[in-house]
C-alpha cells in the first residue's frame, strides 16, 4: 500500500497530462479551464506528495520494478519541489498567457508529462529507468521551450537545447553500456557491490562515469556545459524559464546525488574533478552574470552560480549516512526564489515580454510597492541574506562543505556569494532608487501575483522553519 | 521584568515597522506610531537596567531550540557588557523621532526595523541568530540611504553596502568553521557562546577564521584601514540615520568583538592585539587629522566619531579591565555626546540649507540654548572632566598605558587633536563673526529643549557620576577578562612545550 501510495503522485500527473491530451481534441475546450484541471492535477498530486513526503527509504513493487525505482525522504522532497513548481508555474501561465496568446491546451498536458518525467527520475535507482526519465522530461521541455512558434529567440533557444541535449542524452547512454559493461548490471544497487568488491578506478568505470557525469553536468549547466543556459532561458516564455531553472534542476541535482552516493569510492575518484567543476561553475556564472543587462538573462546566468552551489554540496555529500537533506533544503530555497521572481515577470513582462532589461524596471516600487518590494524578497533570498531560505540554504552548504573538510570550497563559495551580491543589488537598486518611467499596466489576472506574495512568503516560512533538515 | 522582554523588545518593533510598510498610514500617523513605539522601548530599557543584578551572569535569558539538527538556538541575554549598547540603543530613538518630521513613512518603518535588529543582534547569545540580526540591520540602512540621502547617495549606499556585506559573508563562513569546531571536538552541535567559549582552537584555520571575524567587525567599527566607507555613508545618510549609524551600529560591532570574539579565539585575540590595537590608534590619529581639514561639518563629525570609534575599539584590544570597562562605558558616552552632536548638524543643516563651515559663524548670539548643549556635548565628546566622555577614556587609556606605555601615549596624543578640530569648529560656527546669514537663526523651541534635555544632563549625570553604570558593568567585565587571562597564561606554556615537541621528532628522522 505505502508502495502505490508513494507511486500515487506520479500516476496522478501521469494520467493528467493524457486527460488534458484527449480534451484538447474538443474544439470547445479552452486554455483557460486547461489551465485549471492541471492546477487540480497538480495540487492533488502535490498533496499526497505531501503526506508522504518524509517515509523512510523502500524500494516500489520490488517484485514488479526489481528495485528500479526507489523512494524515500529525498526524493519526497524532490518530488515536492517538482510538484510545487508545476502548480506555480501552472498559476503564472495562466496570467503570462493572457499577454502573450500563444498558448493551446497542448501546453498544459506536456507541463504534465515534464514532470511526469522529473518525478519519476528523481526515484530511478537504475541507469535505463534514469534515461528514459530524461528523456520524457527532455522531450516535453524542449517544445515547451519552443513553443512560440513566431518568435526568433524562442526558435533559436529550441534549437539549441534541442542539439544539445540530444548530445548529452547520448552521452548518457554511452555512460550507461560502459558502467553495464564494467559492473554487469545497471542498477545501482549491483554496481555498489561490484564497486565494493573491485575498485571504482577501471577503465570502464571510469568512463562510464565519466559520461553519465558529463550528460548530468549539461542539464544542470554546470561549466563548461553551461553555455546554452542563458540563450535557452531568454527565449522561453517566462513561466517555462522558471519552470526549468526549478523543477528540472532539482530532478537533474537529485538523481546525481543519487548516482554520486551510489558507493564511497565512487565519490572519492571524483572529488577533485568536481571541485573545479564547482568552482569554475559558481566564478563563471557570476563573471556572465555581472554582464547581462537583460534580466531573464541575469537569471539564467545567476542560475549557473546556484549550481554551483548545489555542487559543494554534492561534492560534501557523506556517503555513509546519505539522507540528501542539505541538497534537498537548497533546492527547495532556491526554486522558492527563482519561482517567485520568474512568476512577478510573467505578470510585469508586458505585451510580447517588452519589459525585459534592467532599465525596464525602473522605479517599480513608485509604481507598485508591493511587487517590487516581493521581487527583492526573491533577490534578497537568492543572494543569502537572512532571515530568507536562501541564508539558510547557504548556511547548510557552507557548514556540510566543512564538515567534510572542504574549507577552500566553503570560502570560494562564500567569495561567489560576495559577488553576486552585486547583480542582485542592482536590481533592487533600479526598482527603488528612480523614477518610474514607465506605468507598468498589467492585465488583470490574479493568478500570478498571488503565487507572487504566496512565494514570497514561503520564502520567509521555509527560512524559518527548516523542517526539511 | 516579565519574563520575554527581550522578545518583546526585539519584535515589537520591526513588526511594527512591517504593519507601517503593509498598511496605508499617514506621514504624521506613521511618525506617531514610530514615537510610541520607541517610548514603549524607552520604557523597557530603563526597566531592564533598574532591575539588572549585575552579577556577572547573563540575565533575562530566553533558550528555545530552533533548529536541533544544528544546535540553532533561539536564545537571548543581557549581561553587564550588552546592557549599556541595549541601553543606548533604546533610549535615543525617541528622540529621533521627536525631532524629525517631513520624512515618508518609509522612513519611520525602516528606522522601527533597524532599532529592532539592533536589539537582537545585541541581546542574541547564539551566534547564528546574532549573524541574522546583523545582517537585517543593514537593509534599513541600505535603503534609508538610497532613497532618503543626500545627492550623491547611490555611490554611497554601493559603498556601505558591498563593504559590510563583503565582510559579514565572510563572517558566515568563520562561524559555521567554529560550530563545525565545535561539533568535532564535543561531539554535538551548538552555535551558543556559552559552549564556544569552551572550544580549543588552534593553525592556520582558526588564525583565518579570526581574522575574518575582525575583518566584519571592523568595517562595522569602523577600524582603520576598513573605514573609507564611513565619511561618505555618513556625509550623504539623512542625519537620523547617521545617528543610527554613528550612535549605536558602530558600537554593535565593538559589543561583537568582546561578545564573540575574544572568548572564542583568546590565544588569537593575544597574539594579534598589539597589531589591533596600533590599528585602533592610528585610525584615531588619522580620521582626527582628516576631521581638521574637513570643510563639511558634517563629515567633520563623520570623522570624529569614526576617530572616537578608534579609541572604544582599542580599550578592547589592550585587555584588561580597566580598558574594558572604560570602552563600555565610553559606549554610552560616545552614542550620546556624538549621537547628540549629529542630530544637532542636522538641525543647523535644516535651517541653514548649508552644511558648510565657512558659511556660518555667530550661531551663538542667536541661540544661546541651543549653542550651551551644543557645547556640552561637544566638550563630553573630547573628553572634558566632568562629562561623561572624561570617565570612558580616562580608563582606557590607564589601561592603555597599562597594556604597552607607548600605546597610551599615542593614544593619549591622539586626544589631543580632538580638542584641536572640534574647539575650532566650535569656534567657526558659533562665534568670530556675526554673519548675516545667521541672522535669522532659531533657537532651540520649547519642545526641542525638553527632548534635548534630558540627553544633555544623561551626559553631565555619567560624568559626575559614574558609579551606577560602572557597577553594573564591571563584574561582567572582569569575568571576561578573568577567563582571558588564565587562558592566555595556560596557552603561553602549551606553546612553549609543543615546539619542542616538533624539534624531537624533526631530529629523530
Amino acid at each position: 500500500m505505502n508502495d502505490f501510495l508513494s507511486l500515487l503522485p506520479l500516476i496522478i500527473i501521469c494520467s493528467g497530462g493524457i486527460v488534458l491530451m484527449l480534451l484538447s481534441v474538443l474544439e470547445t475546450m479552452k486554455t483557460e479551464t486547461a489551465s485549471y484541471i492541471s492546477l487540480g492535477f497538480f495540487g492533488i498530486a502535490f498533496f499526497i506528495q505531501f503526506l508522504i513526503a518524509c517515509y523512510p527509504e523502500s524500494d516500489l513493487f520490488a517484485g514488479t520494478f526489481s528495485s528500479m525505482l526507489v523512494a524515500n525522504s529525498f526524493t519526497g522532497v524532490a518530488g515536492l519541489i517538482i510538484l510545487g513548481a508545476g502548480f506555480f508555474t501552472v498559476m503564472s501561465c495562466h496570467t503570462y498567457f493572457q499577454q502573450n496568446k500563444v498558448c493551446t491546451v497542448e501546453f498544459y498536458s506536456l507541463l504534465l508529462f515534464a514532470s511526469c518525467g522529473m518525478i519519476l527520475l528523481t526515484l530511478a535507482r537504475e541507469l535505463i529507468t534514469a534515461f528514459i526519465s530524461l528523456e520524457i522530461m527532455s522531450l516535453a521541455i524542449y517544445i515547451l521551450v519552443g513553443y512560440d512558434r513566431k518568435r526568433v529567440t524562442s526558435t533559436e533557444a529550441l534549437l539549441k537545447y534541442l542539439m544539445l541535449g540530444a548530445f548529452a542524452g547520448a552521452f548518457f547512454t554511452m555512460g550507461a553500456a560502459l558502467v553495464y559493461g564494467a559492473a554487469g548490471s545497471t542498477r545501482f544497487v549491483e554496481i555498489s557491490n561490484y564497486i565494493s568488491s573491485n575498485s571504482a578506478a577501471t577503465p570502464l568505470l571510469i568512463g562510464g562515469a565519466f559520461f553519465i557525469l558529463i550528460a548530468f553536468l549539461f542539464k544542470v549547466a554546470a561549466f563548461p556545459f553551461h553555455a546554452w543556459v542563458i540563450d535557452v532561458y531568454d527565449g522561453a516564455a517566462t513561466p517555462v524559464t522558471g519552470f526549468m531553472a526549478t523543477a528540472l534542476k532539482a530532478a537533474v541535482f537529485t538523481v546525481f546525488a543519487n548516482f554520486l552516493a551510489i558507493n564511497g569510492a565512487l565519490q572519492k575518484e571524483w572529488i577533485t574533478f568536481l571541485f573545479y567543476i564547482a568552482l569554475f561553475t559558481m566564478f563563471g556564472g557570476n563573471l556572465i552574470a555581472i554582464g547581462q543587462s537583460n534580466i531573464k538573462r541575469m537569471l539564467a546566468a545567476s542560475g549557473i552560480v546556484h549550481s554551483g552551489y548545489l555542487l559543494i554540496g554534492l561534492i560534501a555529500i557523506s556517503t555513509k549516512s546519505f539522507t540528501g537533506s542539505v541538497i534537498a533544503y537548497y533546492l527547495a530555497a532556491y526554486a522558492v526564489g527563482t519561482l517567485g521572481i520568474f512568476a512577478a515577470l510573467s505578470y510585469l513582462g508586458g505585451k510580447n515580454e517588452s519589459r525585459v532589461s534592467f532599465d525596464d524596471f525602473k522605479g517599480l516600487a513608485k509604481v507598485r510597492p508591493y511587487s517590487a518590494a516581493a521581487i527583492s524578497v526573491f533577490l534578497l533570498s537568492m543572494a543569502g541574506i537572512p532571515p530568507t531560505a536562501g541564508f539558510m540554504g547557504k548556511f547548510y552548504i557552507i557548514t556540510s562543505a566543512i564538515t567534510e573538510g572542504q574549507i577552500a570550497l566553503a570560502v570560494f563559495g562564500v567569495i561567489s556569494s560576495i559577488l553576486s551580491m552585486w547583480y542582485y543589488l542592482r536590481l533592487i537598486i533600479c526598482m527603488y532608487f528612480n523614477e518610474a518611467e514607465d506605468s507598468f499596466e498589467i492585465e488583470k489576472s490574479p493568478f500570478a501575483p498571488a503565487c507572487t506574495f504566496i512565494l514570497a512568503v514561503c520564502v520567509f516560512a521555509i527560512g524559518l522553519y527548516p523542517i526539511v533538515i | 521584568m516579565f519574563e520575554n522582554v527581550l522578545s518583546v523588545m526585539i519584535f515589537l518593533p520591526i513588526l511594527a515597522g512591517l504593519a507601517l510598510l503593509l498598511f496605508p498610514v499617514g506621514k504624521s500617523g506613521s511618525r506617531l506610531t514610530g514615537f510610541i513605539v520607541s517610548v514603549i522601548i524607552f520604557m523597557f530599557g530603563i526597566e531592564l537596567f533598574l532591575d539588572f543584578t549585575g552579577n556577572g551572569g547573563m540575565e533575562y535569558a530566553v533558550n528555545r531550540p530552533w533548529i536541533d539538527s544544528l544546535g540553532i538556538s533561539y536564545s537571548l541575554g543581557i549581561d553587564g557588557i550588552s546592557l549599556l549598547v541595549l541601553l543606548a540603543c533604546s533610549l535615543l530613538f525617541p528622540l529621533i523621532f521627536a525631532v524629525y518630521s517631513g520624512k515618508t513613512k518609509g522612513y519611520y518603518a525602516n528606522l522601527l526595523i533597524a532599532q529592532g535588529a539592533m536589539l537582537g543582534a545585541i541581546c542574541a547569545t547564539d551566534i547564528v541568530l546574532f549573524y541574522i540580526f546583523w545582517e537585517i540591520m543593514l537593509l534599513p540602512i541600505f535603503f534609508m540611504i538610497g532613497l532618503w540621502g543626500g545627492e550623491k547617495r547611490l555611490a554611497a549606499t554601493l559603498k556601505i553596502t558591498i563593504y559590510t556585506i563583503a565582510g559579514s559573508l565572510l563572517m558566515l563562513a568563520a562561524l559555521v568553521y567554529v560550530g563545525v569546531s565545535y561539533h568535532s571536538q564535543f561531539g554535538a552541535w551548538s552555535f551558543n557562546i556559552a559552549d564556544l567559549r569552551n572550544l580549543d582552537l588552534s593553525g592556520g584555520f582558526a588564525v583565518t577564521a579570526f581574522i575574518m571575524f575582525m575583518i566584519a567587525f571592523a568595517i562595522k567599527i569602523p577600524l582603520f584601514p576598513f573605514h573609507t566607507w564611513l565619511p561618505d555613508a555618513y556625509t550623504e545618510a539623512p542625519t537620523s540615520t547617521t545617528f543610527v549609524l554613528s550612535a549605536i551600529m558602530a558600537k554593535i560591532g565593538v559589543y561583537a568583538v568582546i561578545r564573540f570574539v575574544i572568548p572564542v579565539f583568546e590565544i588569537e585575540f593575544a597574539r594579534f592585539a598589539l597589531l589591533l590595537s596600533l590599528a585602533g590608534v592610528v585610525g584615531m590619529m588619522y580620521c582626527g587629522l582628516a576631521a581638521i581639514t574637513q570643510k563639511d561639518f558634517k563629515r567633520l563629525l563623520a570623522f570624529s566619531s569614526a576617530s572616537h570609534m578608534g579609541i572604544i575599539a582599542l580599550g578592547v584590544f589592550c585587555m584588561n579591565i580597566q580598558a574594558l570597562t572604560g570602552s563600555l562605558f565610553q559606549i554610552v558616552a560616545h552614542a550620546t555626546s556624538t549621537g547628540i552632536l549629529f542630530v544637532f548638524a542636522g538641525l543647523i543643516e535644516e535651517r541653514m540649507q548649508t552644511r558648510n563651515i565657512a558659511d556660518l559663524g555667530g550661531i551663538a548670539y542667536r541661540a544661546p540654548i541651543f549653542a550651551t548643549f551644543f557645547a556640552i556635548a561637544m566638550l563630553a565628546s573630547v573628553g572634558l572632566p566632568g562629562t561623561s566622555g572624561f570617565i570612558g577614556e580616562f580608563l582606557i587609556i590607564l589601561g592603555a598605558v597599562k597594556f604597552n606605555a607607548f600605546i597610551g601615549f599615542l593614544a593619549g596624543t591622539a586626544l589631543i587633536i580632538g580638542v584641536c578640530y572640534m574647539l575650532w569648529m566650535f569656534q567657526r560656527l558659533f562665534f568670530e563673526k556675526s554673519n548675516t546669514k545667521t541672522e535669522g537663526f532659531k533657537d532651540l523651541s520649547l519642545l526641542e529643549t525638553v527632548t534635548f534635555l534630558p540627553v544633555i544632563l544623561l551626559i553631565l549625570f555619567m560624568g559626575i557620576y559614574p558609579q551606577p553604570f560602572l557597577q553594573k558593568i564591571e563584574p561582567a567585565a572582569e569575568l571576561h577578562v578573568a577567563g582571558f587571562t588564565t587562558m592566555t597564561v595556560t596557552e603561553t606554556v602549551a606553546e612553549t612545550v609543543v615546539p619542542a615537541q616538533e624539534h624531537d621528532t624533526h631530529h629523530k628522522n
